[in-house]
């Protein structure tokens, strides 16, 4: 065998096992759901399980919980990417500043990203309980009142995206940072003999040679965004009055509660749908970049 | 030499690991074992004492050999459902009264009638209002293993301080309106002077303590035709008192404030409705002094929601495996006055009947309620109304919406959920 074709079947050997499961778990699902949301398919009666078109769709698009949902995961996408994007930049220019001990700052600020969402959201449950949380103490240590973080229908979303920034905001730090420091030194320099330092250097050199990795922080944390609900589901189950409730939980809801699996995956495909346009903003906007 | 023997000694003991395994030497001695798995969402203190029984009934049975699975209840009913469907799931399991109806039109529980016929398990020994959440089409489908109402709990330490007693100076729980309303004002305000930190009475579950009182104003679940009823007079006049308890009387501790149960454990609340399976919470705490009682009567006649945890078993087991469950399920419900012991009433009059029971004074006192007991509907769609009703009862104690209207877009809701429902489950892709 020629050692082309060794290379070759190597390469291939090295992709199988990420390939299988990628077949198993993504590809097939994807599917099988396409198929699902063309169906009647609910667990609880398999004997009235049919084909019926576009109907599920039809009637997701016009179910009032399902119109909620979407406001709900704008409104945390609204809330979440914009202030993400401000302090992982903050991070990020505070980090490449530094002229020592930058690794370990790094590190340290990278380390909740490191956590899965259940270990967060099982911490930030005791920082926000009412009676005998942190943030609790701390206001009542200060002599304020205590602050209902989770059960306040106004409350409860700004406290899932400050969790949220929490857990995200060290990753997205550290792709900007990565970003920063391959912006040539001499940039900098021939801004500063220009007179453009500071504010006016950031807005006139730095942020338009990030502008590529800050478009790609945008878009895929706008896609995170859309796929909201571990979160909720761990800090609020949905509530006060489904005030978190996302889509990505009613579909869960639909699927596991409700045993409705057609219309959940009709559902699914629609939230891939709206995501699917940022991701293919992103492409569009970057290759317009490039060009 | 020494790697020929390391790899002898390995040969021989996967060898005898696999002999064990197969159950050869039970074959042998004529005894083969038959294993049932048995699953459950028991995963609290309850558990152990399920784990107890299990263990007892192993060695006295040493040719079944049961194992048991504990999966919280927030996912149990997922993957029960997802792994029976496909003739994959345990061989015996428990399910609430409540979702009997999802479980039993899914199509794989076995009808158990022959194990009350010849099997030992004798109907009259059950209520008949708990024996019928196992009846579907003239067949019965379980063996309820215990009945769990909900209840009052209240601090006799905080009752006895608020002169909350009877003529021998023992504590004495609230039994109707008037008695109600004093006992969580005078709690609240022990001495005559309020006390922000302290309250005579919380809400815990909003929606199960709802559903606990709405029975009292001869509210429902569904009229006589089956459909959504749930801003019926009886209700709105209970989601009403509950409200007022806030908005008026500012007897319960703002809405934002979710920790009633947690109040209650820490002395800061004297009452609260909660279930019987809450016991098991509250034996691990020192220092907490306690009474069970039936729910007061804040209606216009006794009544209070209850569920039971059902044995049920799969379709498709083979005959010794059928036998083997049948066993397994007789044996659970004779000695459910252990499983009593975990916080639950058994459902078994005889059992009830007695001293050991009685002794259980929370569980005796539950009990006192069955004959005015509720279950929820019978009906698929049950988690859609569920979250209707957890809408309704928080816009109402948010005082954020009347009851009436609170209501009335519950049942709007409830109903649409049954109508899709009942065409989706009447005809293949059914119309909506």
């Amino acid at each position: 065998m020629s050692s082309r074709k060794t290379r070759a079947l190597l390469g291939w050997a090295y992709l199988l096992p990420y390939a299988t499961l990628f077949v198993l778990f993504v590809l097939v699902p994807i599917v099988v759901a396409a198929y699902l949301a063309v169906m009647q398919f609910d667990l609880t009666s398999p004997r009235s399980a049919g084909f019926v078109g576009f109907r599920n769709f039809v009637d997701a698009w016009k179910d009032e919980y399902l119109q909620r949902a979407f406001v709900v995961t704008a409104k945390f996408a609204a809330m979440m990417v914009p202030s993400l994007v401000v302090t992982a930049f903050a991070l990020a220019l505070g980090l490449n500043a530094m002229p020592r001990g930058r690794n370990t700052v790094r590190a340290l600020v990278f380390l909740p990203t490191m956590f899965t969402v259940a270990v967060t959201g099982i911490l930030w449950q005791w920082f926000y309980n009412l009676e005998f949380g942190l943030f609790n103490f701390i206001l009542r240590n200060l002599g304020l009142a205590p602050v209902p973080w989770l059960s306040d229908k106004n409350i409860a979303m700004p406290s899932i995206v400050l969790m949220s920034l929490w857990w995200t905001s060290g990753g997205t730090a550290v792709i900007l940072l990565a970003g920063l420091q391959n912006i040539p030194r001499m940039f900098h320099e021939a801004a500063a003999l220009d007179g453009a330092d500071g504010w006016r250097g950031f807005w006139s050199v730095t942020f338009p040679l990030l502008r590529p990795v800050v478009l790609f922080v945008v878009v895929t944390n706008l896609i995170g965004a859309f796929q909201f609900f571990p979160q909720a589901q761990l800090l609020t189950g949905g509530g006060p009055e489904l005030a978190t409730r996302g889509v990505v939980q009613y579909i869960y809801e639909t699927a596991f509660n409700g045993y409705r699996l057609g219309y959940a995956a009709a559902m699914s495909w629609m939230l891939a749908a709206v995501v699917a346009v940022f991701g293919f903003l992103q492409f569009w906007l970057m290759r317009k970049e490039a060009s | 030499m020494r790697i020929r023997q390391a790899l002898y000694g390995l040969l021989a003991t996967i060898l005898a690991i696999l002999v064990v395994r197969s159950g050869w030497i039970g074959a042998v001695r004529g005894r083969p074992q038959t294993e049932i798995s048995f699953w459950n969402g028991f995963t609290g203190p309850d558990g152990r004492v399920m784990l107890e029984l299990i263990r007892r009934f192993n060695r006295e049975n040493p040719d079944l050999k049961v194992s048991m699975q504990r999966i919280a209840w927030g996912t149990y009913y997922n993957k029960l459902m997802v792994a029976a469907v496909n003739g994959r799931g345990p061989h015996v399991f428990v399910i609430h009264a409540s979702a009997l109806p999802r479980m039993h039109r899914a199509g794989f529980l076995e009808p158990m009638d022959s194990l009350y016929r010849e099997g030992g398990v004798p109907e009259e020994d059950f209520e008949p209002i708990v024996l019928r959440t196992t009846e579907f089409d003239g067949h019965r489908v379980g063996v309820p293993l215990d009945i769990h109402p909900q209840g009052l709990y209240c601090n006799t330490d905080m009752l006895r301080e608020a002169g909350i007693v009877d003529e021998r100076g023992r504590p004495k729980p609230p039994t109707n309106r008037e008695e109600f309303l004093r006992a969580a004002s005078l709690m609240m305000h022990p001495r005559g002077a309020a006390n922000p930190d302290r309250y005579g009475f919380a809400l815990t579950h909003w929606q199960n303590n709802y559903q606990s009182v709405f029975p009292q104003f001869g509210g429902r679940y569904l009229d006589e035709r089956g459909n959504a009823d749930l801003d019926n007079p009886g209700n709105v006049e209970a989601l009403e008192f509950l409200g007022r308890l806030r908005t008026e009387k500012r007897l319960i501790p703002p809405p934002d404030n979710q920790l009633g149960w947690i109040g209650f454990r820490q002395k800061k609340v004297g009452m609260v409705f909660d279930g019987v399976y809450m016991l098991g919470d509250l034996k691990r705490l020192e220092g907490l002094h306690y009474v069970g009682a039936p729910m007061p009567v804040l209606g216009h006649k006794p009544g209070t929601m209850a569920d039971s945890h059902i044995l049920c078993m799969r379709k498709g087991l083979s005959e010794r495996e059928r036998d083997g469950v049948a066993r397994f399920i007789r044996f659970l419900s004779e000695n459910s006055l252990d499983w009593a012991e975990a916080g639950q009433v058994p459902a078994r009059r005889s059992v009830r009947n007695t001293d050991r029971f009685r002794s259980m004074q929370v569980q005796h006192a539950f009990s006192k309620q069955i004959p005015h007991m509720v279950y929820p509907p019978r009906i698929v769609p049950l988690f859609e109304m569920g979250l209707e009703i957890n809408l309704a009862v928080e816009r109402v104690i948010r005082g954020r919406m009347g009851a009436k209207e609170s209501l009335r877009i519950a049942d709007e809701n409830a109903q649409k959920a049954i109508d899709r429902d009942r065409a989706e489950s009447q005809a293949p892709g059914g119309g909506r």
